[in-house]
């Protein structure tokens, strides 16, 4: 749902992969290094920490799968150094995607998938989750309860909240003329082929939904319609639709208002400051992208050993200053610099009042399918 | 271009001969691979298509029309329609710009013509993703061409020209002009040029000569070249959604979001073989038209 730049990144990595001709991403670079990892996984091994796979490298892999660039190449650096174990990352464009990869290869292959809520809820029902042993991850104390227990996984029996974010709107004040005080403002006329929302179904029908006070997730088909009709009425004020770095179409000018994932706020903001941001008084939404041991992860292991690992502090702060998403890390909020001490953690308050989009039934997301394909012949 | 089959079928014949019913053997790995990777996902699409999607996640074995009863649907009618309309102009410019250009780089000298050919093929050898991308640093708003036109007084603002149906266009002719270009070379290429000259004695003038003589002679070239730039114009969902600034829906791209966020393969399924069978009748066409009974024509 809320992918968003990794989406580009994962563009952007496949040109550079294909027009510097390096192969693989980001797990290259890690077995480039093994030199210093043999010694120190040498004694790991001692340590149980290692799982008992036979890799020569010592130490064992870990098989990361998640957008691309969503883990910092810092960190998987320093786990790799500090355990020995060589990291294979590989990445997805779409949750969807991820979910069909991991039923066909029947929960195995990966031995760590982020991915986004809703699609984790899909896949526990499917069993393919495994639940986490509690004492290999001494560190899962750190985990703020604010951003636990959520529908996916009520129990805090699966899953590690990796990246939470609530969408906001952010506008140029200098460029808009109506006041922007929720998604109603949106459909004001003066806005005119001026907006860009996410190309996501299910954000931007949301928002149509909650001008008329429902639920993102509703399942009357009559509200869904009413909500698609008024969507129809937006499309002249949209410019643009688009998932990854939406900010750089406000930052250049292209647009003067958008609908934001938290990521794209922080960095619409860091590079122009006179930016307002808007937290729709309709309703706000909520969205967390979690960490998961799949239930037939070959290196299980070395998975919790890197759940732990991001959980600590100094790593989570890492995390969350290179993801530009909400810090689920109680511990790594000292380590976080002044700046994103405020960008990162301010909003946590609000989260109770943020609504999930989870998964409606067949019916209502071929009805979503269909406004939404409707909406896209208006727009262009 | 028949006498070429010619030839190849009775080579192929003598060699069946010499190894005495053994000739199986050899094709065999092209059977196998194009069994194991052309006939059987087709296979596994239709029967898929025939199938109804999961409340959540998947498919259930479950016998329906529903999905081809869906693509009727207004909606995604327009849907197709608004491809065709794309297909259609983006084949109709290629044409216009690609015979042309295919045509006089075929009458280049030797060294010339190679030199050209190299132009033309050189793009290929970067990332399509690549090349779009280089668009919108020409399109955007106050990009390249903003300050050329407003440098030369000819506009006073920028335009909003990225995100629009016409930088589609331009994307999907960008893209798909080679292979235009190549089709009308290569015809234009084998022509033999002494029929013109024999039109051209016998008192057809230049216009008439190339209208009866050369036209006709490159038929195979234009006709594969619109099946080349036509069939995939349908499917190009990455242009659409660069320049098009996600706002331009097409085939291709409503069947990505009903294999993502709808999670309606059945559906996905029943839109492919639609095209697949739109594509097939192209290259009916195409062959019913042209004469050339297998694909060869198709460079």
């Amino acid at each position: 749902m809320r992918k968003t730049w990794k989406r580009s990144a994962a563009l952007a990595a496949a040109v550079v992969v294909l027009s510097t001709g390096i192969a693989g991403c980001g797990g290259n670079e890690t077995s480039k290094a093994p030199e210093t990892g043999v010694a120190e996984s040498q004694e790991e091994k001692g340590t149980a920490q290692g799982s008992p796979e036979e890799n020569p490298s010592g130490g064992g892999e870990l098989n990361i799968y998640t957008w691309a660039e969503y883990v910092p190449q810092s960190v998987i650096d320093r786990f790799e150094e500090e355990t020995g174990v060589r990291v294979n990352y590989t990445n997805f464009e779409a949750n969807e995607e991820m979910l069909a990869k991991l039923e066909t290869s029947g929960g195995g292959d990966y031995d760590i998938i982020i991915a986004s809520d809703y699609i984790i809820k899909l896949a526990a029902d499917e069993g393919l989750v495994k639940e986490i042993d509690l004492e290999k991850v001494p560190n899962y104390g750190n985990i703020d309860p604010i951003f636990q227990g959520f529908f996916y996984d009520p129990d805090n029996a699966m899953t590690v909240p990796y990246g939470p974010g609530i969408p906001l709107l952010v506008y140029d004040p200098a460029m808009v003329e109506c006041e922007i005080t929720g998604y109603e403002s949106l459909w004001d006329p003066s806005l005119e082929d001026s907006v860009a929302l996410m190309d996501s179904e299910r954000v931007v029908m949301g928002m149509a939904l909650k001008t008329m006070g429902e639920s993102f997730n509703t399942e009357e088909l009559d509200v869904i319609r009413a909500a698609g009709d008024k969507l129809m009425e937006l499309a002249p004020n949209v410019r643009v639709l688009s998932q990854n770095q939406t900010q750089d179409y406000l930052l250049s000018g292209e647009v003067n208002a958008a609908f934001l994932f938290t990521s794209q706020v922080v960095l619409a903001l860091a590079e122009n400051p006179d930016l307002e941001v808007v937290y729709p008084e309709e309703g706000l939404g909520f969205g967390v992208d979690a960490a998961f041991i799949p239930v037939n992860a070959p290196n299980s292991d070395n998975a919790h050993a890197f759940l732990n690992f991001i959980l600590d502090g100094e790593i989570g702060a890492e995390v969350s200053q290179q993801t530009y998403y909400l810090c689920p890390n109680k511990a790594a909020y000292e380590f976080l610099p002044e700046e994103f001490q405020k960008s990162l953690v301010i909003s946590t308050e609000d989260i109770p009042n943020g609504e999930f989009i989870q998964d409606v039934g067949a019916e209502a997301t071929a009805l979503h399918e269909e406004i939404w394909t409707e909406f896209k012949a208006k727009l262009d | 271009m028949s006498g070429y089959n010619k030839i190849i079928n009775q080579s192929g014949t003598g060699a069946e001969k010499k190894t005495k019913g053994h000739w199986w053997m050899t094709v065999a790995p092209l059977y196998g691979f194009t069994i194991l990777f052309v006939a059987l996902p087709i296979l596994y699409l239709i029967i898929l298509s025939f199938l109804t999607r999961a409340q959540t996640w998947g498919v259930v074995n479950q016998f329906t029309l529903e999905n081809y009863a869906r693509i009727v649907k207004p909606v995604y009618l327009n849907t197709f329609k608004e491809s065709f309309q794309l297909a259609i102009l983006t084949t109709i410019t290629t044409l216009l710009v690609g015979y042309p250009f295919g045509y006089f780089m075929a009458r280049l000298p030797r060294k010339q013509k190679s030199f050209m050919m190299l132009l033309v093929v050189i793009p290929f050898w970067t990332s399509a993703l690549m090349r779009m991308y280089g668009w919108i640093i020409i399109f955007r708003s106050n990009g390249i061409l903003d300050k050329i036109l407003m440098g030369l007084k000819i506009t006073e603002k920028p335009l909003k020209l990225l995100y629009s149906y016409p930088a589609v266009l331009v994307g999907m002719i960008y893209s798909l002009l080679p292979f235009m270009i190549l089709s009308v070379y290569s015809s234009t290429d084998k022509m033999d040029w002494s029929l013109v000259e024999a039109a051209r004695d016998l008192g057809a003038t230049r216009l008439k000569a190339f209208l009866t003589v050369t036209v006709k002679m490159t038929l195979p070239g234009i006709l594969s070249g619109i099946v080349l730039v036509f069939i995939p114009s349908m499917g190009l969902f990455f242009i659409a959604d660069i320049l098009g600034g996600g706002k331009v829906m097409l085939v291709g791209n409503l069947i990505q979001n009903q294999l993502q966020s709808g999670r309606d393969w059945p559906f996905a399924a029943a839109l492919s073989v639609v095209l697949m069978i739109f594509t097939s009748i192209m290259i009916w066409l195409y062959r019913k038209l042209s004469g050339v009974k297998d694909l060869e024509g198709l460079l």
